[in-house]
């Protein structure tokens, strides 16, 4: 009688335990149920439902950014009976690297989701992951209105994403120390070294610098390496056609080590953060910045440059003497942009959700409202004139003149190589290259020798 | 109850839950890991789509130099902590037990780098090692020593890690050694005392002996923390300059998960996981099971 009661309690305690770790797994599949009858429904369903909204507007800032996404969600959602659009804000860096890949390899991303263009959007695209965009673009009359910046998010010739706005990469310049020291913008390249030299010799620093992530430095030597091997090398030599060790290549890596040699970038880069890279330009230690546009944001109201509204200029990389290619051309790049679940196309009622929300922030308001407000550059074609009436920042104005005089651009060279050439370069060879652990000749052999692997294995 | 105990369907039905835990939270991520080691997934692929590729990303991984290096430093990780930090550990215990007055202050003091998360420590430490206007090159410039780049010379970068990581960790363990320090019975030491032992002779002669159980413990952690290192190094330098700093979980997340290359990461995770065990299996070979059991 003990045994048995003894017995019955532990099997009691054992159901109970087992009852309520399940009970978790069950209360997640109660929305999916509930939207099931929602489907069968005939037209005019006003009944409540969710779309997840995956944003990265997290910080002070992105606090323009954010207003433009809720003042989106609010429309789409007043003009959506039921709907409600539940905002999951989560760092920049964790939902690219981490949070999103985990989704993604679960199968369970969010609705709508902002994701990084190339290599992201394209191999989720290729898992079936995500909504293709292509017949809705068509849909909304936007097929061609976002001119040469899809290219991150195409797959197989289908749209699976779009480019929230665009950037371009030059050098900021501090205007004041320019007009005390009597200084020009320079428009050759022996004017820009002729540059370098007078504020070296003024006792700056002349250009602001943090290389603690590589990307950062690359961004410079990028721009070098367009002017002397061409803005076209990368693709070539992903797709194997020319190779790192190109003599026009080392040279343009030969004349970054030059300048670090003479002293032309903050000491200790190495050990800086891209975030104090800021600082050294608006204290006015270094006169020259190297950097995208999206650091314009930077000088507006109430940010850390404020103080330097109106005082900072913007040009294009001088074109270099025999260099090779398109001697204006700059990089442009489109990859911060959004996404959507492939399940979307499941649930009418979310993919209608997903076409107003494709139409209220992708439409000439919105994106100027991001050039203004957030010194974010148009991803979609804007008019001439409609696009100089809107902007009355100096800065800006700057940047759209050096964009409406270039001819050419390219792609970040990140966004065309294999992974591992990316992780080769950022990670290891461009820090031994500033630290002077390697030469150009070294390093370009090296960088050879990863993409002969990685071509090998793709055959 | 106790003929409850001996019933085998009982005694089952009780360890269940705790099984089922292990199994789900331990076993079943080891052997997944375990399992996706050996194929090219990439992270987002369906599982029916997965490849298998035998032990290429064994090999790939052994073959690389770059790993290596990061196998190094978790090699100075562990020699750092097991012959410079754990002598400053049992100092620093022996010193804080026979203090009088304050004690409380002194433990607080001490543990309180433990409590602070890694990113504030870094973000602390990045400060005073800043090169221009940071507390350390202060300090040395007094000496007239001239400016040293700790994060970005890759001569001081390892070492500033290795420091930092020092500073966090210490006072934990001290805390762990001072607790074995107290508890051994007062009579040894004023015993000893009586027979006109000194100071230094009753820390080395009884208190060490006594506690060479917990210094054994405490090495045990030590090396498994130096092997699991990540976090100090990504808030410091994130493996730079140039790849110097890296250990072997930021080689893990930098080449493999960063990449897409989910299964070349698995891999280096069971990597990590079996040296571990080897270093670990000859540490307890050679130092743990000589130590005797004390009893009082």
């Amino acid at each position: 009688m003990k045994k048995s009661l003894v017995l019955l309690l532990s099997l009691l305690l054992v159901t109970t335990t087992m009852l309520s770790a399940c009970s978790g797994g069950s209360n997640t599949e109660k929305p999916a149920k509930t939207g099931e009858p929602a489907k069968q429904e005939e037209k005019a369903d006003n009944s409540p439902f969710e779309v997840t909204l995956r944003h990265t507007q997290v910080g002070a800032d992105k606090k323009n950014r954010l207003a433009i996404l809720q003042d989106v969600v609010k429309k789409v959602q007043d003009e959506t009976p039921g709907l409600t659009i539940k905002l999951d804000a989560v760092d920049s860096e964790v939902n690219r690297k981490e949070k999103l890949r985990g989704e993604m390899a679960a199968g369970n991303p969010p609705d709508i989701f902002d994701v990084f263009g190339s290599p992201d959007a394209q191999l989720y695209a290729k898992e079936g992951r995500m909504l293709d965009l292509t017949p809705i673009l068509a849909e909304l009359g936007l097929s061609d209105k976002f001119p040469n910046v899809l290219d991150p998010y195409t797959y197989e010739g289908k749209v699976y994403g779009l480019p929230i706005g665009a950037s371009a990469e030059g050098f900021f310049y501090n205007k004041d120390y320019f007009a005390q020291k009597g200084l020009k913008v320079p428009n050759t390249f022996p004017e820009l070294e002729e540059l370098l030299v007078k504020i070296k010799a003024d006792g700056k620093t002349p250009i602001a610098a943090a290389s603690k992530e590589g990307w950062v430095p690359l961004m410079l030597t990028n721009q070098l390496w367009a002017r002397y091997a061409g803005p076209d090398i990368v693709k070539r030599i992903a797709a194997g056609e020319a190779k790192w060790t190109d003599p026009n290549m080392v040279k343009a890596f030969a004349k970054h080590v030059e300048w670090e040699k003479k002293g032309y970038f903050k000491k200790g880069e190495l050990g800086f953060a891209y975030g104090d890279i800021t600082g050294q330009f608006t204290s006015g230690e270094a006169p020259l910045w190297f950097d995208g546009t999206w650091k314009s944001s930077v000088f507006k109201k109430g940010q850390s440059g404020e103080a330097m509204i109106g005082k900072v200029g913007f040009f294009n990389m001088p074109p270099v003497d025999g260099g090779t290619g398109e001697q204006t051309a700059l990089m442009r790049d489109s990859n911060n942009g959004y996404g959507f679940s492939a399940a979307v196309a499941d649930d009418p009622r979310k993919l209608d959700a997903v076409k107003k929300f494709i139409k209220e922030l992708f439409n000439e308001d919105m994106q100027l409202r991001g050039l203004t407000e957030d010194g974010v550059l148009p991803s979609m074609t804007i008019p001439e004139d409609k696009l100089n009436s809107t902007v009355n920042d100096e800065l800006m104005k700057d940047i759209i003149k050096v964009l409406n005089s270039t001819q050419g651009s390219f792609p970040a060279w990140d966004s065309q190589v294999d992974p591992d050439i990316n992780t080769e370069f950022s990670a290891v060879q461009i820090q031994k290259l500033i630290g002077g652990q390697t030469t150009p000749e070294k390093m370009a052999g090296d960088l050879q020798k990863v993409t002969d692997e990685v071509l090998a294995n793709k055959e | 109850m106790n003929k409850a105990m001996k019933n085998p369907t009982v005694f089952i039905l009780f360890v269940l839950p705790a099984v089922m835990l292990f199994l789900m939270f331990f076993i079943y991520p080891i052997f997944s890991s375990l399992y996706f080691s050996f194929t090219s997934w990439n992270g987002v692929a369906k599982l029916d789509k997965i490849k298998y590729i035998g032990i290429d990303n064994f090999t790939k991984a052994l073959g690389q130099d770059r790993f290596w290096v990061a196998v190094k430093n978790n090699a100075y990780f562990i020699l750092f902590s097991v012959f410079l930090q754990v002598p400053v550990i049992v100092i620093f215990s022996l010193l804080i037990a026979h203090v009088k007055k304050l004690k409380g202050l002194y433990k607080t003091a001490i543990f309180l780098p433990s409590i602070m998360s890694t990113a504030v420590i870094g973000i602390l430490w990045g400060f005073i090692y800043e090169p221009d206007i940071g507390l350390l090159n202060k300090i040395l410039s007094f000496f007239g020593i001239g400016k040293i780049y700790w994060l970005s010379d890759n001569t001081y970068a390892m070492l500033s890690i290795l420091i930092t990581n020092a500073w966090q960790w210490t006072g934990y363990y001290i805390i762990m050694v001072l607790a074995a320090i107290l508890s051994i019975p007062k009579e040894l030491e004023e015993a000893a005392a009586i027979d006109g032992a000194t100071a230094y002779q009753r820390a080395t002669r009884i208190v060490l002996p006594l506690i060479t159980p917990i210094i054994s413990v405490v090495v045990m952690l030590s090396i498994a923390g130096a092997m699991k290192a990540a976090d100090i190094v990504i808030v410091m330098t994130n493996g730079g300059p140039a790849g110097s700093t890296e250990v072997m979980a930021t080689y893990m997340i930098r080449y493999a998960i960063t990449s897409f290359k989910y299964g070349y990461g698995n891999s280096i995770a069971v990597l990590i996981f079996i040296f571990t065990l080897i270093v670990t299996l000859i540490y307890q070979l050679l130092v743990a099971r000589r130590n005797e059991r004390i009893e009082y």
